[in-house]
């Protein structure tokens, strides 16, 4: 049990099996073990079906775990359903129409994150010290979205949508931000842009973070951390200076070495 | 040209029917539009109002009280069908049908028989209008105001913390709990918002035709239904006015297309066959256009 103070995040022993006892047995996560500390932007890569999304459902709670301790600035919560957690943990979903409401409009989907982790009542859901507040957070994207309060979600393109989920999910600043393969489902222009605004935010408020990634130059360029998962557990955890000394090329080499090792120790 | 005269004289009946219905249709549209969650439970609901209206006017007490007691009775039904689709992950149809099952003996409990007369007691109608309980036009304009009232509240309330976001749940589940909104709760309060319209419909219903029957909600869903789409193909559903507005333009639209249905000779008893042909229609319309466009 770790209660050193200086964690952020610490997941430990995290276990997860579908559908046990089954002949579509499958242990997605068998004991993920890692810790990161305030700030920390930690990448996560791992080929298909290694447990990545997996990890982070755990994480957010949208999926429970069957052993194993997740605790968010020193308190567990793998026993709390996903609406509780969100008080701590925000996240952008892969699919651009999965992170908004789309019947509602720009500001109400704002207004929905603004109350995150707050108690919600019957006052009116916008009022125009909020609509500052949104146009002050949506200018610095560039999309013009911060003249369009009032248009609905469906309106927006992918990338549109998922810069406002962005913002959604930082608007209210989370203890950990999950972002998973959030820039895949985008046009490359798009994606940088989201990339771009992802990083902003991460550094100016020192969000702890965990990104899920395929794209190794994405892994090799952003972050602090990395984390490599392959069948349920993380078989590469490289902190900060052995992070920045890797290449894309050396990843995958890393990648290989590891996968290689096991098969022989299996 | 004997059908106007007839049409004519339907009018002020028919516009007040269509103000009476439009409860009953705004209870309907809260699941489908807003929880996008399909719900049958009006059926139940609506002459569960009627039926604790009737009891309590028989009992002496007033018809306002009746109509808040109607409205508690609904919401606890309504939220009963979410209760059952969350905890037995039943799908929302089948709990529906299971509740409103469950209400016609249960209504039949309350009144202690199939139905209950109203002919000697105060109603609004009577309070309100006069003694007889006043002409079509006039109950059709109290109605249209006590209409504006909840649409009104109605407006105000799904703008607020609350009814936005049971908006989102309805829009967007995975988001709301990912936004910190306890889902089912949500649902158990929407479809117990439903609830309430449609017993409020019912326990109108109940003091206009001056009596409460168990077998009053059969067929109030597909009229409910009917509204919505023929109030949505009119006003629109683009913002949240025209959403509250398309229920209640919708059923009175709906009734005069009966009268004029009935003034051009068809049968009362034929009219759910047309209502279940309309709503056909419209859902198969997008289909039929879809395939037009790929042939054509
Ligand atoms: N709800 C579920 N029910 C059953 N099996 C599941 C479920 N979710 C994931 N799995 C399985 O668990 C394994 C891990 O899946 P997961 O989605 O976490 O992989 P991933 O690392 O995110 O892969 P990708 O890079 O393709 O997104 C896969 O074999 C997957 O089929
Ligand atoms: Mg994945």
């Amino acid at each position: 049990m770790s209660n050193n103070h200086r964690t952020a995040v610490a997941v430990e022993g995290v276990q997860r099996t579908f559908h046990p006892g089954t002949v579509q047995e499958k242990r997605a996560l068998r004991g993920i073990d890692f810790e990161l500390e305030p700030g920390d932007f930690a990448v996560v890569i791992g080929s298909n079906g290694a447990g990545k999304s997996t990890l982070l459902n755990a994480l957010a709670g949208e999926i429970s775990v069957d052993s194993g301790h997740i605790s968010v600035d020193g308190i567990q919560i793998q026993s709390w359903p996903t609406h509780r957690r969100a008080r701590l943990v925000s996240r952008v979903f892969q699919d651009p129409m999965m992170g908004t409401a789309a019947a509602l409009t720009i500001e109400e989907n704002l207004s929905i994150a603004r109350r995150r982790g707050h108690r919600r009542n019957l006052r009116l859901s916008i009022r125009n010290d909020d609509r500052r507040v949104f146009r002050e957070r949506l200018a610095p994207l560039g999309l013009g979205l911060e003249n369009r309060l009032t248009d609905r979600v469906d309106l927006l393109s992918g990338g549109q949508r998922q810069s406002l989920t962005l913002i959604m999910a930082t608007l209210n600043q989370p203890r950990l931000l999950l972002l998973d393969e959030h820039t895949a489902a985008l046009d490359p222009r798009a994606a940088e842009l989201v990339m771009n605004a992802t990083t902003q935010t991460v550094e100016e408020h020192h969000t702890t973070t965990l990104m899920v990634t395929h794209n190794m130059n994405h892994a090799i360029t952003f972050g602090n951390r990395l984390l490599m998962i392959h069948e349920g557990r993380v078989i590469f955890n490289a902190g900060a200076e052995e992070k920045s000394k890797l290449t894309a090329s050396g990843l995958v080499d890393r990648f290989h070495d590891a996968v290689s090792d096991r098969m022989v120790l299996n | 040209m004997e059908f106007i005269s007839v049409y004519l004289n339907l009018f002020p009946v028919s516009l007040a029917q269509g103000a009476v219905y439009a409860f009953v249709a705004l209870g309907v549209m809260i699941p489908f539009r807003v929880l996008s969650l399909p719900d049958l439970t009006s059926e139940g609901t609506f002459p569960l109002g009627g039926a604790v209206l009737a009891t309590l006017l028989a009992a002496g007490y007033n018809p306002v009280l009746g109509l808040v007691v109607a409205i508690l009775a609904g919401v606890v039904a309504g939220g009963a069908t979410a209760i059952i689709h969350l905890l037995l992950k039943i799908p929302s149809l089948l709990a529906g049908i299971i509740v409103l099952t469950m209400l016609f003996s249960i209504n039949i409990r309350i009144m202690g028989k199939p139905n209950t007369a109203l002919f000697d007691f105060d109603t609004i109608f009577t309070q309100l209008l006069n003694a007889d309980g006043g002409a079509p036009l006039s109950q059709f304009a109290l109605l249209m105001v006590i209409i504006l009232l909840v649409c009104g509240a109605l407006f105000w309330f799904l703008h607020t913390e609350i009814g936005v976001a049971l908006r989102s749940v309805g829009a967007n589940q995975m988001m709301s709990r990912a936004q910190g909104l306890a889902t089912g709760w949500y649902i158990v309060g929407g479809l117990g918002l439903a609830g309430a319209l449609s017993a409020f419909g019912g326990a109108v219903m109940a003091q206009y035709q001056s009596y409460a029957d168990v077998t009053m909600g059969a067929g109030v869903l597909i009229i409910g239904l009917a509204a919505t789409i023929l109030g949505e193909a009119i006003v629109g559903n683009k913002n949240l006015a025209r959403q509250i507005a398309a229920p209640v333009v919708g059923a009175l639209i709906y009734f005069q297309v009966v009268a004029l249905a009935l003034a051009l000779g068809l049968r009362p008893s034929d009219l759910r066959l047309l209502t279940g042909i309309f709503v056909l229609c419209t859902l198969a319309a997008p289909l039929i256009a879809r395939r037009l466009a790929r042939s054509g």
